[in-house]
């Protein structure tokens, strides 16, 4: 035991020395940040759950049902969540940290080992989740009048409920690791990306939720009601952990304390499982690991002259830039993982609006699908600003250690700065361009809005993506491990905030004069002059917004960098 | 051919540089050796246009590095002490990226990338993605790349770190041949053989200061000592040698 904490300790003094290191300051501000929206996260969390339970105690009968029912699928999210979270966790603790090659040089039992990366990984995959589950856990409490024990048992149940999913994900990843062929671990990434896509996707088609405005599509209530009223499986540790809880609330002692005894016996004989496994296959997965990754498609893109004609208009040092970057990104499998959650983001949205009844909302069809196709826009730059937070904003940080190359090379650094917002602009404006018209002749708007959408969002993105490269370049973090987690720093977290205000200004101040424009021509009367002014100001100021989040940005980035 | 004159760095509180004055001619294979932490790899970053100085300036072949960085980068082939590079890049990939950056002509590239990836045993590597490389391999491919545009200033931080014997004696002997040909090297090491064999004059920084400069010969003289070889005397200079006593 004591060798485990040992281990541990380094985890634990980088934490605790954090706040002296050089960053320092900027560590407080963001943890300021993080700390402030979390408490708002969490006290929105709260809000909502108190009134959905409130609302549903006062229903008779049938409102425990559904509070139950609800308790029931906020287990089970937090399961899986918990699964998935764990399972990249683990894979990143065990098999691909930098510091594993050090760890494993050290005088201690590998099973020592093992078992301090799996405690760590369960911390770094479970506190999120159990942090935002208080919240809710706290409503039933209140809403149910539950005493001390409740509040206790909730929260021996959650940490259970941690430890079970963390040793589920780790078992998966020993026993994948250990049979996938060595230079392979890292494809586990995309594996799980393919996996997650399907699931979700499947289980949105599943669940299809246009059904809930369409009260005619219930055949009989009372099949409903059975529906809603059954428990899960008896073997599952979810079910063990509702039941524990649902008793908990209506102070059966003995039934709750009978399942949590389920809850963390499964708890000791999975750690007793996933440590005897690990001696078994740990140190083989983990040598196998140390081999060079193999590459997924190893076959050479033939260039074709089209191809050859377009990078033949760039200047010869800024087309080696833009084909190192597109090369390093593509051959990066963590990032392909990516990809397929926005490629599944992408479908979901766009099937959101193939089933939008826009056809039985009360107000004028053409109103709504025209508010809708508004609304859009900011979405869909929404949805730009969360692929540049994980793709544009970690840009420059990506070129980590080796960014001497870029420093010492004849290049200017502004050179190199707009070379990285070329790359990321044309493909995410195509693919923003692409959500926004799709999504419009799906809601069969007005010409007029289709025009309005495609040229704000042309004249949005390059702000976004500037503001992504700018602020990643004035904060950048070469020595991260991985260089995606930037955007849970400082300039991250700035990033996403100036980026989302950018949006919304340019929302708000074409939303005035769009809607003048619109009822005048769903009356059939002219602009006055004063509104016609009103136009052109408002999209003379976008304008130069959009142009100014352009520049300032990469001139930030530019000067903090050469700095 | 390299001019540098009252260079300094400041960080924060920290003098890393110390007002440093030197000039070294062309064809020169310049030594520059000091303890840990003495400003060596500040002075070479700030030589290759990577770090700003605080005050004073770098003038490389007559170009100011400060106004000019980027005309006097192209004639510089920098090498740095740790072989941080694109893993995700084959080796020729890497070749073809700084042969762009560079302005090496693209008619001329092949035949230049390969005679240099032979000439360091990497050409069978030249396919393979450069995070399957090793320490060493890595270091070769970064003094194959510097050695890409034929450079005329070449500014090395230890750049023997990680290379086998053979690697050493091969390195030396490219230095030793390019320094003939009217290449100027500025090489900072702790190998104070290396220093000793190889290099025309060396020059000795601690504290940021440069506290001796000149051959073997002229450093011993500085030292007051007879005889002895380059680690007394630089043992003496330092006082790293009554430190560790």
């Amino acid at each position: 035991m004591k060798e485990i904490t040992t281990l541990l300790l380094p985890r634990y003094l980088s934490f605790k020395n954090a706040g002296i290191s050089q960053d320092g300051g900027n560590r407080r501000v963001r943890l300021l940040l993080f700390t402030v929206i979390g408490i708002l996260f969490w006290t929105g969390v709260f809000i909502a759950f108190y009134r959905v339970l409130t609302y549903f105690r006062g229903i008779e009968e049938f409102g425990d049902i559904l509070a139950h029912k609800l308790l029931s699928m906020v287990i089970m999210t937090i399961f899986s969540l918990l699964v998935f979270s764990g399972i990249v966790a683990s894979l990143s603790k065990l098999y691909l940290s930098r510091d594993l090659i050090l760890v494993h040089s050290l005088p201690a039992a590998r099973g020592s080992i093992f078992m301090a990366r799996w405690l760590e990984s369960t911390i770094d995959s479970s506190w999120m989740a159990l942090f935002f589950s208080m919240p809710v856990f706290l409503s039933y409490g209140i809403v149910y009048k539950a005493g001390a024990f409740y509040y206790l048992t909730a929260g021996m149940t959650m940490v259970s409920l941690c430890l079970i999913a963390s040793a589920v994900s780790v078992f998966l990843v020993l026993i994948t690791a250990f049979i996938l062929p060595a230079g392979r671990i890292r494809s586990l990434f995309v594996l799980l990306g393919l996996i997650f896509v399907v699931a979700l996707i499947v289980a949105f088609r599943l669940m299809r939720p246009e059904r809930l405005v369409n009260p005619e599509s219930f055949a009989s209530l009372i099949l409903y009601l059975k529906e809603m009223g059954t428990t899960g499986s008896p073997l599952l540790p979810t079910t063990w952990a509702f039941d524990c809880l649902s008793a908990a609330l209506a102070n059966l002692k003995g039934k709750a304390l009978f399942n949590l005894s389920l809850c963390w016996s499964c708890t000791g004989a999975l750690s007793y499982i996933i440590g005897w496994t690990a001696d078994l296959v740990y140190f083989g997965g983990y040598t196998k690991a140390q081999t060079s990754s193999a590459r997924l498609l190893v076959h050479k893109i033939a260039v074709s002259s089209h191809r050859r004609r377009l990078f033949g208009m760039i200047p010869r040092p800024l087309r080696a830039l833009v084909v190192k970057e597109v090369r390093t990104f593509f051959r990066d499998q963590t990032q392909w993982t990516q990809l397929f959650l926005i490629a599944a983001l992408i479908v979901v949205y766009l099937y959101n609006f193939s089933v939008l009844p826009v056809e039985q909302a009360k107000i004028r069809t053409v109103y709504i699908q025209n508010i809708f196709s508004f609304l859009n826009m900011g979405l869909a730059a929404f949805v730009l600003t969360a692929i540049a937070a994980r793709f544009v904003y970690p840009a420059v940080s990506c070129e980590g250690e080796a960014f001497w190359i870029i420093r010492a090379a004849p290049v200017e650094l502004r050179q190199f700065l707009w070379v990285k917002l070329f790359v990321y602009y044309v493909p995410l404006l195509i693919l923003v361009e692409l959500l926004i018209v799709i999504s419009n002749i799906l809601l069969q708007v007005t010409p007029f809005m289709m025009v309005l959408s495609v040229v704000t969002i042309f004249l949005v993105t390059p702000g976004i993506i500037a503001l992504g490269i700018g602020l990643g370049a004035a904060y950048p973090d070469f020595h991260a491990e991985n260089s995606s987690q930037s955007v849970t720093s400082f300039g991250g977290l700035f990033f996403m905030l100036i980026s989302a205000a950018f949006i919304a200004s340019v929302i708000i101040l074409e939303a005035g004069p769009v809607y003048q424009f619109f009822m005048a021509d769903i009356q059939g009367r002219r602009l006055s002059n004063l509104q016609l002014g009103w136009l052109v100001i408002s999209f003379v100021i976008v304008l130069m917004i959009c142009a100014l989040a352009v520049i300032l940005p990469m001139r930030l980035g530019e000067r903090r960098l050469g700095n | 051919m390299i001019e540098l004159v009252n260079l300094t760095k400041r960080y924060g509180r920290t003098l890393a540089v110390d007002h440093l004055n030197l000039t070294v001619e062309k064809g020169e294979l310049f030594g520059f050796i000091g303890p840990n932490g003495a400003g060596k790899t500040t002075t070479l970053r700030m030589m290759a246009g990577i770090l700003g100085a605080t005050e004073g300036t770098i003038a490389i072949a007559g170009i100011d590095v400060a106004e000019y960085p980027e005309k006097a980068k192209k004639i510089i082939g920098f090498i740095p002490d740790r072989p941080f590079l694109y893993e995700k890049l084959t080796g020729m990939e890497f070749m073809g990226f700084i042969g762009a950056l560079y302005g090496v002509a693209e008619e001329d590239f092949p035949v230049r990338a390969e005679e240099l990836l032979q000439r360091f045993s990497l050409y069978d590597w030249g396919d393979h993605l450069i995070e399957s490389y090793s320490h060493g391999m890595k270091q070769r491919l970064i003094i194959a790349s510097a050695l890409l545009h034929d450079p005329e200033i070449i500014i090395v931080d230890e750049p023997m770190v990680g290379l086998d014997p053979a690697g050493i004696r091969m390195v030396k002997n490219i230095f030793r041949g390019l320094a003939d040909n009217g290449v100027t090297i500025f090489m900072s090491t702790h190998t104070l053989e290396i220093a000793a064999d190889l290099c025309d004059r060396i020059g000795i920084i601690h504290r940021g200061r440069m506290i001796a400069l000149g051959t073997t010969g002229d450093l011993r003289g500085t030292a007051r000592l007879n005889e002895g070889d380059l680690e007394e005397v630089f043992l003496r200079l330092t006082g790293s040698g009554e430190e560790t006593l």
